[in-house]
């Protein structure tokens, strides 16, 4: 080449000018791809907005108010399927917190440590399960033995009482809120005791020790001082596994019933947003307020999906700041 | 550096004093016999005879990794928390081996009590930090508590620092407290042994001072074992020294003989500074 041939008659010092060497495209590579991140996301804001503008311009802030959902008055509202959202995911996370608590628990404390890994790995491995297989398992399992067992023993025992008699009325079909609360249970359970478990081991042991050198027990070192230390970390966990059960479709679909109602009952079929928009989806034409209903619905759910994300952030965020402070 | 001047440096900073006799006078609270730890394959202490006597203070020394830190842990039975770390021999307290089995832990270690390397207050108030202790074994009224709250960090003499602040966190004070915060925490339970594993190795001078003048007068009432690396320091504070090498307790005596008279060479050596 001419520049190496000049070099040495020329006996310039060594030029520290930049050479072409790629890293120009590959700058350019990976900040596409980091925009198309934004990108896409704007994209599907765009149209679940847009989709959904016909909805909310012909029935204002009804929508948000309204329990009807009539395909044939062509007259729609939100408030039933969000209720039945927010409490299916309620009543997953009452029925999954103490479990995954426990498990963690357990996990980090007092199981030995060959078990505590595999109890672990299988904690992974749950997470890792399908949810197409949770909904044809909480279908054919869990559906039946509410039918047949829980709802009638809950009539007989609750029945009579004034308060209680409400969250237990109506026909044994096995699907419902309840129902839906469980297999969402079994689904979050995993993730939270894997945040759960992950803040309880970034304690300093020192601190620890230190709990059990003044003659704590666990359970005394785990109430007084691991989880006021981790309380935010928790939180945190909770509410990613909230975020979870919200927008979970294909279990929930499978067993909540798919019943357009509000009400107190735990048995009584209901619907979430993701449920309602699988089942009529496909029977919506291009163009229809049904349509456009679901769309606007859609949008209702990415904005409480992105809120209880940014809450969880929040929590997670100050659990690792304390974190880093006492380390 | 020749041999002379090594062998005076540290004896210049002793101050001799007939403290091997009141030492070998009083009884023994803690007394090991042949205890071996391991772990897991491991090989940590070997063979270690050694009594700790009542309302003194026996300083540990030897390089890192010589096994004091693991007999300190020994003495409450740390090591229990974690599977595949064992003991064997004897260690005698109050007339029972601690070693052996259907022993209440968190009854030994309320009556042996441990202040680590760095400081570790709870996440919670300054209050709580000290009644934490107490709730675990007593029932006590709220008027009391203060009282036992407020003895003991006077004891500590963090009292004057802190009496105005009590509800605030415990994080938020300085190195220095919050180690004497610990300690105050550790006597409110009122032990009878204190294990001190590098108590100011994370402190400024200032705030070493203060914690060694407090084991003064701590020893009149608790019996004190404390791990360190500065040969002052044991030189300072203990009545008798242990020196361990290797898992081995090499030499054991008269924090005077010690530091002027050792009998082994190793003991020597690592007291002047030529390892470790």
């Amino acid at each position: 080449m001419d520049g190496t041939a000049e070099q040495p008659t020329q006996a310039e010092p060594p030029q520290i000018t930049r050479r072409w060497d790629g890293d120009a495209l590959f700058r350019t590579l990976v900040v596409l791809t980091g925009i198309s991140v934004l990108i896409v996301l704007g994209a599907i804001i765009t149209v679940m907005v847009t989709g959904g503008w016909k909805a909310f311009s012909t029935f204002g802030p009804s929508f948000f108010v309204t329990a009807i959902w009539n395909p044939v008055t062509q007259h729609f509202g939100a408030v039933a399927p969000v209720f039945g959202t927010l409490a299916s995911s309620f009543l997953g996370l009452v029925i999954a917190v103490p479990l995954a608590f426990g498990t963690a628990f357990w996990l980090t404390a007092l199981a030995p440590p060959t078990i505590s890994s595999v109890i672990g790995m299988a904690v992974q491995l749950l997470a890792a399960v399908p949810s197409i297989i949770f909904g044809m398992w909480g279908f054919f399992v869990l559906v039946p033995v509410m039918a047949h067992y829980v709802q009638p023993t809950a009539r007989h025992m609750f029945g009579h009482v004034p308060v209680l008699s409400a969250l237990v009325s109506g026909a044994p079909f096995g699907t419902g809120l309840l129902t839906a609360g469980l297999v969402l249970a079994v689904m979050v359970v995993p993730s939270i005791t894997a945040v759960m478990r992950d803040v309880f081991v970034s304690m300093p042991t020192v601190l620890r020790e230190s709990a059990y050198g003044l003659g704590a027990t666990r359970w005394e070192v785990m109430r007084q001082v691991v989880l006021p230390w981790s309380r935010q970390g928790v939180v945190g966990g909770i509410v990613l596994g909230m975020g979870r059960a919200m927008g979970e479709t294909m279990a929930v679909t499978f067993v909540i019933g798919d019943s357009n109602h509000i009400g107190w009952s735990l048995f009584a079929p209901a619907n979430t947003i993701a449920s309602l928009i699988a089942l009529e989806f496909p029977e919506s034409p291009a163009g229809s307020l049904k349509l456009s209903s679901l769309m606007a619905l859609g949008a209702i759910l990415m904005a409480i999906s992105f809120v209880t994300l940014w809450v969880s952030r929040i929590f997670l965020a100050r659990g690792e700041a304390r974190a880093g402070k006492r380390s | 550096m020749n041999e002379n001047t090594m062998q005076a440096t540290p004896s210049a900073d002793v101050e001799v004093e007939a403290s091997a006799s009141a030492v070998s006078g009083r009884p023994i609270a803690i007394q090991v016999n042949n205890l071996d730890f391991y772990y897991g394959k491991t090989h940590a202490l070997h063979n270690i005879t050694l009594g700790f006597p009542e309302r003194s203070v026996t300083g540990m020394i030897g390089p890192s990794g010589c096994g004091k830190s693991t007999l300190l842990r020994v003495l409450n039975r740390m090591y229990d928390l974690y599977p595949g770390q064992r003991a064997t021999g004897e260690v005698m307290f109050s007339g029972q081996n601690i070693l052996g089995s259907g022993l209440d832990l968190n009854a030994l270690r309320s009556r042996v009590g441990m202040v680590f390397q760095k400081p570790t207050p709870f996440p919670m108030s300054i209050y709580d930090n000290i009644a934490f202790g107490i709730r675990l074994h007593e029932r006590v009224s709220r008027s009391e508590m203060d009282g036992r709250v407020e003895d003991a960090l006077r004891r500590v003499a963090l009292w004057p620092e802190v009496k105005d602040r009590l509800q605030a966190s415990a994080t938020a004070l300085s190195g220095g407290q919050q180690q004497r915060l610990c300690i105050a925490r550790t006597i409110a339970v009122r032990p009878e042994v204190i294990l001190l594993d590098e108590p100011t190795s994370a402190l400024d001078p200032v705030s070493t001072a203060r914690i060694e003048e407090l084991l003064d007068e701590l020893k009149t009432e608790f019996t004190i074992a404390i791990v360190t690396h500065n040969m002052q320091q044991a030189a300072r504070c203990a009545d008798q020294v242990a020196f361990f090498y290797l898992g081995e307790l090499v030499e054991v005596d008269s924090t005077a003989r010690m530091f002027t008279a050792p009998r082994e060479s190793r003991t020597q050596d690592y007291i002047t500074g030529r390892f470790g």
